[in-house]
């Protein structure tokens, strides 16, 4: 453009330009940066937008019905005359997966993000991280279809034995390594060595046999269990847990990523085992990132519509007893998705918009964890880097 | 502690995360080797003459001849079945009264076995639906009616404290003494020869459309709803995308402003694809009445929405990472901002930008929440064109649901739910594949 006029009055000033040229320029400029600008911003329009709409569809419910009902009542009629609209269930029921799943997949996610960045060659991890990718990528509708078709009738029919080989795999290790640990923490006080082996040795055995009969005690009572359906709180744990596992993965990978090498090196010229370096220094450096990535993790798995829709029972009920994870149970997503279809007709009743005031709840709590998951990172960056 | 102890935990600390990377990949197997094993079923499969028989009248597809011939002969069999029904229908009325209504209910249910097995039997009424105008298609399906003729599923409730247990009793005992005892092991040993089943490959499941709701056909207006929905909502977000990213990484200036816009994009990265699809109904349909109802447009506007942040964040990601040289050469032999932008830095980051448009639009394939109120519809054919302002579509990811969960014969269709679920992993995998490998060689070039 400067070339073009510039050659127009004087060859040898080509850069040289009107001063109305640049005026113009400058207008362009500005038009084309306030457009860039006006696009940009059409996201931040779009969250406004979401919120409005969602929320004057909810308020009418509250002002009908009020607040106390929404919250505390575990009566959840609809459909019947007169309608009842207590969502306590539900919503315990979200939380009720949420925290399963969180359960499993909070471990897991960090000891595999921790693999990923302080532990394999690189050479492996450029295999790990697809297999995470395609985890994160396999649709909704297809691990809900998993969960329904497959998971459900194997937990139904065969939970009990399931329940004890999955006990027995994921426990008996970690009582292993108890026992060792336990025992050695109980003589690295005595001095004298020949007594302080024996005693070592008497702890092992002792130690050994409580944990063997444990196993199998539990072993034995989860065996027992009769599993009525297998729709239940749990399968939507257990599936849900593998949906979360890639965010958690790959932000507190970030996060242990962003420590830096300068604290690791300093632990391992302490004399610390790789182990303790990462437990005692990483880990405590890294813990808000990992933090705002268990919160993103926990997110995915509220916000998650089908698999809980297909294999959760949709029973708006709380558990007997409160903790009981074998039996059917309902959430917030799924009774949005299912009831709108029955509500839709009669716009403007209390039971389309309580429907709203589910989603406006989803929405704030959604909203408010993801402020402080970007809070947090912000945070951790700026320490990390400013000391 | 010992330094033995020490060393025990840390190598199990190391099997521990090792651990549960191994446990995602078996997961990830443990999820997906069904749904490809019994998915692939759906096109590759036994089919009895019956299948061929559907092709023909429901599709206009298949020889003639050869089909006529073959229903002769498998009829040649059947007539024997045929006769020994008549047989015993004319033993049934010189039966003592309380013997034959006895035998007419056991009857009926054998009767009802049959139809199920090979169709319409001589007599019947043609039936309404054209599920039951034909007999079992697949030869496995057909193994499982045999067995429901031969027995008859009986429940036992004696022990109150356990669940009750299902058990079998033989029809052909029931029938002893009668003419009809002749029939189980004779369809028994020939149900081969009246079904002929010989082993099929059915392209068509990808591509015809369904014969009375995915009982036979295909899946074909599924896949092209799935396609024009996530289309759609790539034609919506890909270029506002891409313009906001490059109005993020060139132009803003740090400061509150800015970051409120980035917070405003992670918020929308975070809110749950259920509230999409509420926000879907009460803008787009039910304010901006962009359609009457549910349609393609409202659905491809909500997943737009939805796969908008990811794509602005691949898209930055893919500019911040082209060298800085690259823009310094450029503006320093005279070009404008915008002209570098153009011409030099959007095609540079344009490999990376296309990795982040492939992947989201294999998440708007997949993404079933969003389109349950703005546009998935259950049964229906695929649309035209011209009908996406107007009318809904049947989509992969919601018709998964729908014929896995609410269809009325569930579990009489289980390889087309199967054969579904394996087109959208397949497509959704596939899309995510190569982006991956794309990543991989921009990394590569990038390096040099």
């Amino acid at each position: 453009m400067a070339g073009e006029s510039g050659g127009e009055c004087n060859r040898t000033n080509a850069f040289v330009v009107s001063a109305r040229k640049r005026t113009l320029q400058k207008i362009a400029k500005t038009a084309g940066e306030g457009m860039l600008f006006s696009v940009a911003s059409f996201v931040a329009v779009i969250v406004l937008f979401i919120f409005y709409f969602v929320a004057r569809d909810a308020v009418p419910f509250f002002q009908i019905r009020g607040f106390s009902e929404f919250f505390t009542s575990s009566n959840w009629y609809p459909a019947d005359d007169p309608a009842r609209f207590g969502a306590f269930a539900i919503i315990y029921g979200s939380l009720m997966v949420t925290f399963g799943s969180a359960l499993i997949a909070v471990p897991m996610g960090v000891a595999a993000a921790i693999c990923l960045s302080d532990i394999l060659p690189f050479s492996i991890r450029q295999y790990a991280k697809p297999v995470i990718e395609m985890l994160a990528a396999i649709p909704s509708v297809a691990f809900g279809f998993f969960a329904l078709v497959i998971l459900a009738p194997l937990l139904q029919n065969n939970g009990g034995p399931l329940l004890m080989w999955a006990w027995w795999i994921l426990v008996s290790p970690f009582m292993v390594l108890a026992v060792i640990v336990l025992s050695d923490l109980l003589t690295t006080k005595i001095t004298d060595q020949e007594r302080r082996q024996q005693l070592h040795i008497f702890f092992l055995i002792l130690f050994g046999l409580l944990s063997v009969f444990l196993l199998f005690k539990v072993g034995t009572i989860l065996y027992g269990i009769q599993i009525l359906t297998g729709t239940n709180a749990l399968n939507v744990s257990i599936i849900l847990s593998f949906m979360a596992l890639p965010t958690i993965v790959s932000v507190s990978e970030d996060a242990l990523q962003a420590v830096g090498r300068d604290i690791r090196e300093g632990s391992y010229a302490l004399g610390a085992t790789r182990a303790e370096t990462i437990i005692k220094t990483v880990l405590p450096a890294g813990s808000s990132g990992i933090l705002a990535a268990v919160i993103l993790g926990i997110m995915r798995a509220l916000g998650e519509t089908m698999v809980v829709w297909m294999a959760s029972g949709n029973s708006s009920q709380v558990p007997e007893p409160w903790f009981n994870y074998l039996q059917a149970i309902r959430t917030l997503t799924a009774t949005i998705a299912g009831d709108m279809g029955e509500a839709d007709q009669v716009t403007g009743s209390a039971r389309f918009h309580v429907l709203f005031a589910m989603g406006l709840l989803l929405l704030v709590i959604s909203f408010i964890s993801n402020l402080v998951s970007e809070r947090i990172v912000v945070r951790q960056r700026k320490i990390l880097s400013g000391q | 502690m010992n330094i033995g102890t020490r060393k025990i935990l840390d190598r199990s600390f190391t099997a521990v995360g090792i651990g549960s990377i191994i446990v995602m990949a078996i997961a990830l197997m443990i999820v997906v080797l069904p749904i490809i094993t019994n998915g692939i079923g759906a096109v590759f499969f036994t089919g009895t003459v019956e299948h061929r028989k559907m092709l023909f009248s429901e599709f206009k597809r298949g020889d003639s001849e050869g089909l006529s011939s073959e229903v002769a002969s498998s009829e040649r069999y059947r007539s024997k079945v045929y006769d020994m029904l008549t047989g015993f229908e004319t033993e049934l009325e010189t039966m003592a009264p309380e013997k034959k209504v006895e035998y007419k209910a056991k009857y009926a249910q054998v009767r009802a076995a049959l139809q199920a097995l090979l169709g319409p039997l001589p007599g019947d009424s043609a039936p309404m639906l054209t599920r039951f105008k034909y007999g079992q298609t697949r030869w496995e399906k057909s193994e499982e009616k045999l067995h429901d003729l031969l027995y008859e599923s009986k429940w036992d409730n004696s022990n109150p404290d356990v669940m009750s247990k299902e058990y079998f009793v033989s029809r052909a005992i029931g029938f002893q003494g009668t003419s009809l005892v002749k029939l189980f092991p004779y369809v028994k040993d020939n149900l081969e020869k009246m079904l002929l089943p010989e082993f099929t490959v059915y392209w068509g499941f990808i591509t015809d459309s369904s014969v009375d709701s995915h009982f036979f056909g295909g899946i074909w207006p599924e896949i092209q709803g799935t396609f024009f929905l996530a289309v759609g909502a790539m034609l919506f977000a890909f270029p506002l995308g891409v313009v906001a990213a490059v109005y993020f990484t060139e132009y803003a200036r740090p400061g509150f402003l800015n970051s409120m816009l980035r917070s405003a994009n992670s918020t929308l990265a975070g809110v749950p694809s259920i509230v999409f699809g509420m926000f879907g109904l009460a803008f787009f349909i039910n304010t901006l009445k962009v359609s009457e109802s549910k349609s393609v447009i409202a659905g491809a506007l909500t997943l737009a929405i939805m796969i908008l942040p990811t794509i602005i964040r691949a898209a930055e990601e893919a500019i911040l990472a082209v060298p800085k040289t690259y823009r310094e050469a450029s503006l320093s032999l005279g070009s404008t901002k915008w002209n570098t932008i153009a011409t030099v830095i959007l095609p540079a980051a344009l490999p990376g930008i296309l990795t982040g448009g492939v992947i989201s639009l294999g998440r708007a394939a997949g993404e079933t929440a969003p389109i349950i109120f703005t546009a998935a519809v259950s049964v229906g054919s695929a649309i035209g064109l011209a009908d996406v302002f107007s009318s809904p579509t049947p989509a992969l990811s919601w018709n998964i649901y729908n014929l896995a969960s609410e269809h009325e014969a569930a579990s009489q269709i289980r390889h087309v739910q199967y054969g579904m679920v394996l087109a959208l992993v397949s497509i959704v995998l596939m899309l995510n594949l190569s982006a991956i490998v794309l990543r991989a060689r921009i990394s590569k070039k990038l390096k040099g």
